[in-house]
């Protein structure tokens, strides 16, 4: 026990030691590097001694030469082979042959609570390791995805600090919590922002229903497994990467200049033809005017470093990094900064037991930009200068321009002062145990602390007529999460004969909590920062609410295979929730079953020499989402503010009631889904081919249920059970590599995903669900979700054309509120009127395709990477269009388009976009939101080892990178990539404009 | 040795895996079991006296939402009407201009809101009038609460009987699916609950309340309620009863109609009922009325809304002091001191939801502290005129109408003269006048005209049809959900 205590200690210590390397006789060896393929040699392998800096190259024959201890051990690297080790044992020659990753039979992959050998596995899994992602010099790990993993769509979010919304295989539920679920080293995760993307060593992709039924309570959303660096064995290598770059508006949408925004808005008048008001503008020659988006936005510089000193020993492995984030916004003032640190230490105790922890510690700070900036610079008013010429901000009530361009933005930014902290500690510390030859008992607990505060501060001010505050406003919201997750496994694994077999058993529980804590004071001074606190402040006020649940869950799987050729895999899961305590239906349970059967082991597929890998795989799982409100079937008492009774000279009585009826028990959705995969690979596998082919059907989702308004409850709809989805599509994924007889290595690999979303079955009947942008066309809604029909379609008036003449409307169903210039709506039921029954479907928010192009060359000491993507069969509501009140600036393009008089336009409106009913949803404003672009394009330079061994270093990179460079769509806004949540999504407001990304980088090896 | 310890360490780490999977699991039933965090269940609600206050609040409370008191109130009780113009510039919310031509359908989501917000109030009444008859308490205020919650009640299906005519009378919370659905009950029944509950609020409502409770419901708001709901079903001998009795219950005109309508002067003498609303610095969430801020003077005080039209500006009678107190022109400054520049995109406001500008507190809604006025002794008075002239006693309607015009008259004796004709017809005529310009921009206007047979008259050449537009249509959702119970008006 004692000595134990003492290895403890000693290992700790040890970790943050580097080992010497000890002296001996030296001698050179020479050798070949052959490809275990098609027997070429292989130039530009990195030839090294193990344990030292010391290194060689392989020249353009794949022959090296090197200087090494005749006991010591060669490490030949290259990219897409496995990395081989071979002891030197006096020998002078050593030949080697590499296999490709790809060939390889004891490749590995990442699935839930375990390792499975590539070949074994029979669901949808697909891998990305972490140097692709780091690589991509990505602020965050997941936007580094886009388009890298078929079946995957990822929707990019600008705002520094926000991370990009991830969908696996489409839309698979529209309430609660729709994120994928995120599991690092074993612990649950909504978002993995708080990672820095070098610590990340590979992410394992579960995309079909089998493969994510393990993680069953959690799983309906996709599951997305990343596995963090440890250390490897060998002494202390220390590694720094480093971008510097900027980010720069890449498709600006033109606005009018002030003359023409005159002309538009004096036109606007004319129809309007209010008496009195027949223009606004007497002079309408007002030159350029101010340009908003010039004003406000810059191109914005990102730094990022990261350091990592990592190693291992025979007893311990440790791991250390540290990240620095520093990125300013495209808006001017807004900055966000992310500081991380991550430590990892294995330590193996004794022979059969290791212990070890993670834990990452992640703090950042942002100078934030109200949300809706990027509206405000839409709206605003060309011909309303930044600031008058006594110094004064420029006042819209000077040219009357009335609601919605009433905003002088600079304003707006000056005096906006908010600041948001988040504060991470998580991680988990975990203990292995083998025994009895085959088994393995893991148990481990994981933790995740976090507190997020947001303090905004409006100053006492004057700026415009609708831009001043008579009283200083303090606003503090903080938010704490402390969540737990306890996981005990139990594997077995054993090999005999031609039989392979893996059981695992495991349990599991799990407790989150939130609590909120929202502050307001008014009138508290500011002379500095440290001045910010509610208590100097009066007319305070608390609002603090809070969430709780938790989970327990049992699991087991079998993965067995016989002679390499037949795979069988079937796992089940049972987890119960507190949402559904007190139903009847507490236990949910996860079943899936896989099959495969690997065709070219058989006997018969050994003499042809067209296929090097061949197939076929097919499994069904079961999977869960419990993300529901937080006790769904308590009836509980609202005692809201707007309750509060005020009666003679504002004395305020607390007032409570019951606001609500309680939906019937809630239960679990549940998803089943069916994948069918061929692999393939030719050539000797140069050429790789996989297809899938999915079908997911969410069963008894919750949806919404309208009630009668005259049961006058707070809300007009309850949720159940009562919708089926379905998500079905294919996924191929082709890719070469190979290498030219002048050296040139390079890899192409497309992959491209075809899905479609289906609301099957309400079981209430036609009870549409309508969302999507709010308060953007006089309150109608631009979405409908219903049966039969996409989640979350648009939704609204086809334009048959623009009226051109009064005797044209006149004749129409519109003839009581039309005027030549407004949109002609078909008038579907022909009854004379149009309105809600004549709204039809206008297109679909989800994308049908969605596809990605990456490449890699590699010649001498250069390497470039290519990665096209882009989406298409999508539309896009272009609200920021329509959304109008009153005087709000017009793009170039509808100025340049308008109906200006008979036979101008028959597709523009009149620059009075914003009369009668041409806000109201239709399909003027539905545009299709399919891009292409140019994802990331890099181009690195390594120094040649030569020069770099003398410095003692192991590896010298220098890289230009761009990304987001080119963006080719035909939509009208800043960005077709709108996002939202599944039944509000594509419906363009605010949407932060695009921006390329250009970085200057090293990495450095020690 | 090493191996003793390995074997050791196994047996440990075994036997605590299995300890902690049996812990988890046996205390699984509580660990699964969570409270709710911060919100109360209702299975521990209606035990003790506060239950009982607390949810009778929430009614008074509730008066002053957004469904009841802004854009829903207004498109529904006074768009329609021909002294308010939709107001603020003509693209913002251009859905007014459904309400103002008449070529709304069932579909539009105002006609729902409306409906709705009328039907919480009346759900959280039910909840008061089924719920607390059970709790313990002092018996004479227990039958206060529920005679508080009959009044508001009765305000809520008085509101939602004269824009729809025929609708569901829920009076108890529904037990099951079915009973969720309900049908129409004809107008007539809808009154005649009306009547019942102010009946029986007023035999237990008190006249008056202390300072810290005046605002609720009383005796004199019960009775007046009643008469104007006898108003609309022309019941004239009732209505000259209930208003008699009303004007014996000791309210006087306010001396000063301008003041009357400010702030300081909420609950005054002739006040019978008001929604109660107040700007609350340390509860912005209670703030909540938008009445005052969906009319007020646009970009200065709130957003212009619901104007006065050029039409109400005309019907007043040369030097009528009201004209200036109802309505807020263009370049004029309030008595208040505030100066209306003529960059203002209305050229008139309400100015009886008016609060002066610098009680403007940034992040509040502008005017949230402006109490809406329900119901005025000047209206009891005009009622009672009105009944008076109908039942042929035209010397009793000049006496009322007369102390009405008196008190506009602010001591200016050139101005309004006395009413003195007794011809039925002309006296209709004269207080039918008095009441467009005593009660303007009130919310009373539009359903005024129709239920005195003038909406072709009057609206007519906005679109008005008789026949149609007495209602608005039944919101088409409620339909839709009722499988054909529910029955659409004529004409939509």
């Amino acid at each position: 026990m004692k000595r134990i205590f003492t290895k403890f200690s000693v290992l700790t210590f040890l970790c943050f030691l580097f080992n010497y390397t000890a002296f001996a006789q030296n001698i050179t060896v020479k050798g070949t590097v052959t490809d275990g393929g098609d027997k070429t040699t292989i130039p530009a392998v990195s030839v090294q001694v193990k344990g030292t800096t010391t290194g060689a190259q392989t020249d353009v024959n794949g022959n090296y030469s090197i200087s090494a201890p005749a006991n010591a051990t060669l490490v030949f690297t290259y990219i897409g082979y496995t990395t081989q080790e071979i002891a030197v044992n006096n020998r002078t020659t050593v030949n080697v042959v590499l296999a490709s990753s790809s060939q390889q039979l004891d490749q590995v992959v990442v699935i839930g609570y375990g390792t499975q050998r590539k070949i074994d596995v029979t669901g949808a899994v697909t891998s990305v390791k972490g140097e692709d992602i780091s690589k991509q010099a990505s602020v965050n790990p997941v936007s580094a995805l886009q388009g890298k993993v078929a079946g995957v769509s990822i929707s990019n979010v600008g705002k520094p600090g926000a991370s990009p919304q991830i969908t696996i295989r489409g839309t698979g539920t529209i309430y609660g919590n729709t994120n994928v679920l995120y599991v690092v080293d074993g612990v649950w995760y909504d978002d993995i922002n708080f990672l820095n993307p070098a610590d990340i060593a590979n992410i394992s992709i579960l995309k079909d229903a089998s493969s994510q039924s393990i993680y069953g309570i959690r799983a309906a959303n996709g599951v997305v497994l990343v596995t963090t660096v440890r250390g490897k064995n060998g002494d202390a290598t220390i590694n720094y990467n480093g971008t510097m770059g900027f980010q720069k508006i890449t498709d600006a949408v033109k606005m009018t200049n002030a003359s023409e925004y005159a002309t538009a808005v004096n036109e606007a008048y004319k129809i309007q033809a209010q008496p009195g008001k027949e223009f606004l503008f007497a002079n309408t020659n007002l030159g350029a005017g101010t340009d908003w988006y010039k004003q406000a936005l810059r191109d914005a510089v990102v730094t990022n470093h990261q350091l990592s000193v990592n190693g291992a020993t025979e007893k311990s492995s440790y791991n250390f990094s540290l990240g620095y984030l520093n990125q300013d916004g495209i808006v001017k003032n807004n900055n966000y900064k992310r500081y991380t640190a991550r430590l990892a230490n294995d330590f193996q105790v004794v022979k059969g037991l290791k212990i070890g922890y993670n834990v990452t510690g992640s703090a950042s700070n942002s100078k934030d930009v109200p949300d809706a900036i990027f509206r405000n610079l839409y709206a605003a008013s060309p011909v309303v200068p930044v600031f008058k010429a006594n110094g004064a901000y420029g006042e819209p009530a000077d040219f009357q321009l009335g609601n919605g361009s009433d905003i002088n933005p600079q304003a707006t930014l000056d005096f906006f002062n908010q600041r948001t902290t988040k504060y991470r500690v998580t991680g988990n510390v975990f203990a292995e145990l083998k025994f009895a030859k085959h088994f393995t008992f893991k148990t481990s607990a994981g933790g995740d602390f976090g507190q997020e505060e947001k303090r905004a501060y409006t100053p006492k001010y004057e700026a415009t007529l609708a831009q001043r505050a008579t009283n200083s406003l303090l606003a503090v919201d903080r938010i704490e999460t402390r969540n737990w997750i306890l996981e005990n496994t139990l594997t077995y694994d054993n090999k005999w004969g031609d039989h392979n077999l893996t059981v695992l058993a495991g349990q599991t529980a799990q407790r989150y909590k939130e609590n909120t804590l929202k502050g307001t004071a008014l009138n508290v001074p500011y002379s500095s920062e440290g001045d910010l606190y509610l208590s100097l402040g009066d007319g305070r006020s608390i609002i603090n609410t809070g969430k709780l649940n938790t989970a327990t869950s049992y699991f087991g799987r079998a993965n067995y295979s016989f002679k390499n050729k037949y795979l069988l895999n079937a796992s089940m899961r049972a987890d119960a929730a507190s949402q559904f305590y007190g139903g009847n239906d507490l236990w949910g349970y996860f079943p899936s079953i896989g099959a495969g059967w690997v065709i070219s082991n058989e006997d018969f597929m050994k003499d042809q020499k067209l296929f090097s890998n061949l197939k076929l795989r097919g499994s069904w799982g079961k999977v869960g989402n419990a993300g529901v409100p937080i006790n769904p079937s308590t009836l509980t008492v609202s005692q809201a503010a707007q309750l509060l009774a005020v009666f003679g000279k504002d004395f305020t009585q607390t007032g409570a009631n019951i606001r609500m009826i309680v939906p019937p028990a809630l239960f679990w959705e549940r998803s089943a889904g069916t994948d069918i995969g061929l692999e393939m690979g030719f050539l000797d596998n140069k050429l790789n081919i996989e297809a899938d082919y999915y079908n997911r059907t969410t069963e008894k989702a919750i949806f919404d249920i309208p009630v009668f308004g005259s049961l006058g409850l707070e809300t007009s709809t309850i949720i159940a059970n009562q919708a089926d989805f379905r998500n079905r599509g294919f996924e191929l994924v082709a890719s070469w590599a190979d290498q030219t007889s002048s050296g040139l290595k390079y890899t192409i690999s497309g992959n491209v995903g075809y899905n479609t979303n289906k609301v099957l079955n309400v079981s209430s009947g036609a009870n549409p669900i309508y969302k999507g942008g709010a308060g953007l066309t006089s309150g109608e809604l631009a979405t409908r979700t219903i049966e039969g029909r996409p989640i979350g379609e648009f939704f609204g008036y086809q334009v048959a054309g623009i009226f051109q003449t009064q005797e044209e409307v006149n004749a129409s169903a519109q003839s009581q509120d039309a005027r030549p210039g407004d949109f002609k709506y078909v008038d579907q039921n022909g009854d004379g009127a149009i309105d809600r029954k004549d709204k039809i479907a206008l297109g679909n928010p989800n994308p049908k395709f969605s596809y990605g192009l990456n490449t890699n060359f590699a010649y001498r000491n250069f390497d470039l990477t290519v990665d096209i993507q882009g989406v298409a069969g999508v539309d896009v509501y272009n609200g920021n269009l329509s959304a109008r009140f009153g005087n709000e600036n017009y793009t170039k393009k509808m100025y340049d388009n308008r109906w200006n008089g008979a036979g101008t336009s028959n597709e523009y409106p009149s620059a009075d976009l914003a009369g009668r009913r041409n806000t109201a949803t239709n399909s003027f404003y539905v545009e299709s939101g399919a891009y292409v672009r140019l994802r990331n394009i890099q181009l690195g330079y390594s120094l040649p080892q030569a020069i770099t061994s003398k410095w003692k270093i192991q590896k010298l990179r220098f890289f230009a990178n761009a990304q987001n460079a080119v963006n080719l769509f035909g939509y009208r806004g800043f960005s077709p990539e709108v996002g939202g949540t599944p039944t509000n999504t594509g419906v363009d407001i605010n949407v932060y404009p695009l921006y390329a990304t250009y970085n200057f980088g090293l990495n450095l090896t020690f | 040795m090493k191996t003793l310890i390995n074997k050791n360490i196994q047996t440990w780490c075994v036997t605590a895996a299995i300890l902690a999977a049996t812990l988890v699991s046996s205390c699984k039933k509580d660990f699964l079991n969570v409270d709710p965090q911060g919100v109360q269940p209702e299975t521990q609600f209606w035990k003790t006296p506060e239950d009982a206050a607390k949810a009778v609040n929430s009614v008074y409370a509730n008066l002053r939402s957004w469904n009841n008191v802004a854009f829903n109130a207004i498109a529904i009780e006074s768009t329609g009407s021909d002294e308010a113009d939709k107001g603020s510039t003509p693209t913002d919310a251009t859905f007014f201009n459904l309400y103002d031509t008449f070529t709304v359908t069932s579909t539009h989501g105002t006609i729902l809101d409306f409906w709705t917000g009328q039907y919480q109030n009346i759900q959280l009444c039910n909840q008061v009038l089924e719920n607390v008859p059970g709790i313990t308490m002092d018996e004479a205020l227990k039958a206060r609460f529920l005679a508080e919650a009959k009044f508001v009640r009765a305000f809520s299906y008085f509101r939602l009987v004269r824009a729809y005519g025929n609708v569901p009378l829920r009076l108890t919370i529904p037990k099951n699916e079915a009973e969720r659905n309900l049908p129409q009950s004809p107008k007539e029944t809808v009154y005649a609950q009306i009547e019942k509950d102010l009946t029986e609020a007023a035999a237990v409502l008190p006249a008056s309340y202390n300072a810290e409770n005046v605002g609720r419901a009383t005796k004199g708001a019960a009775i007046g309620m009643r008469a104007k709901a006898a108003l609309y079903q022309k019941k004239w001998a009732e209505v000259l009863s209930l208003t008699n009795e009303v004007i014996g219950m000791g309210y006087t005109l306010f001396p000063d109609f301008e003041k009357g309508f400010r702030v300081e002067n909420e609950n005054n003498s002739e006040s019978l009922f008001e929604i109660q609303a107040a700007l609350l610095l340390d509860n912005k969430d209670a703030s909540n009325s938008q009445y005052s801020q969906v009319q007020g003077v646009a970009g200065h005080m709130g957003w212009g809304f619901n104007t006065p039209s050029a039409a109400l500006a005309a019907a007043f009678e040369p030097g009528d002091p009201r004209r200036d107190a109802t309505i807020i022109f263009k370049g004029e400054t309030t008595p208040q001191g505030d100066f209306i520049p003529a960059t203002v995109p209305n050229d008139r406001y309400n100015q009886k939801s008016y609060v002066p500008f610098n009680t403007k507190v940034s992040g509040y809604n502008e005017g949230a502290q402006q109490n809406i006025r329900v119901l005025r002794f000047a209206d009891i008075l005009l009622m009672n005129a009105e009944a008076a002239n109908e039942l042929g006693t035209p010397s009793q309607a000049l006496i009322s109408l007369n102390k009405v015009r008196a008190r506009a008259r602010g001591g200016n004796p050139t101005v309004l003269p006395d009413v003195t004709t007794t011809d039925q017809t002309a006296l209709r005529n004269a207080i039918y006048k008095e009441r467009q310009v005593e009660l303007a921009m009130e919310n009373d206007r539009y359903f005024d005209v129709i239920r005195q047979g003038r909406g072709t008259e009057v609206f007519g050449i906005k679109g008005w049809k008789a026949n149609k537009n007495e209602v608005w249509p039944i919101p088409e959702t409620e339909i839709e959900q009722s499988s054909g119970l529910l029955k659409q008006n004529l004409g939509y």
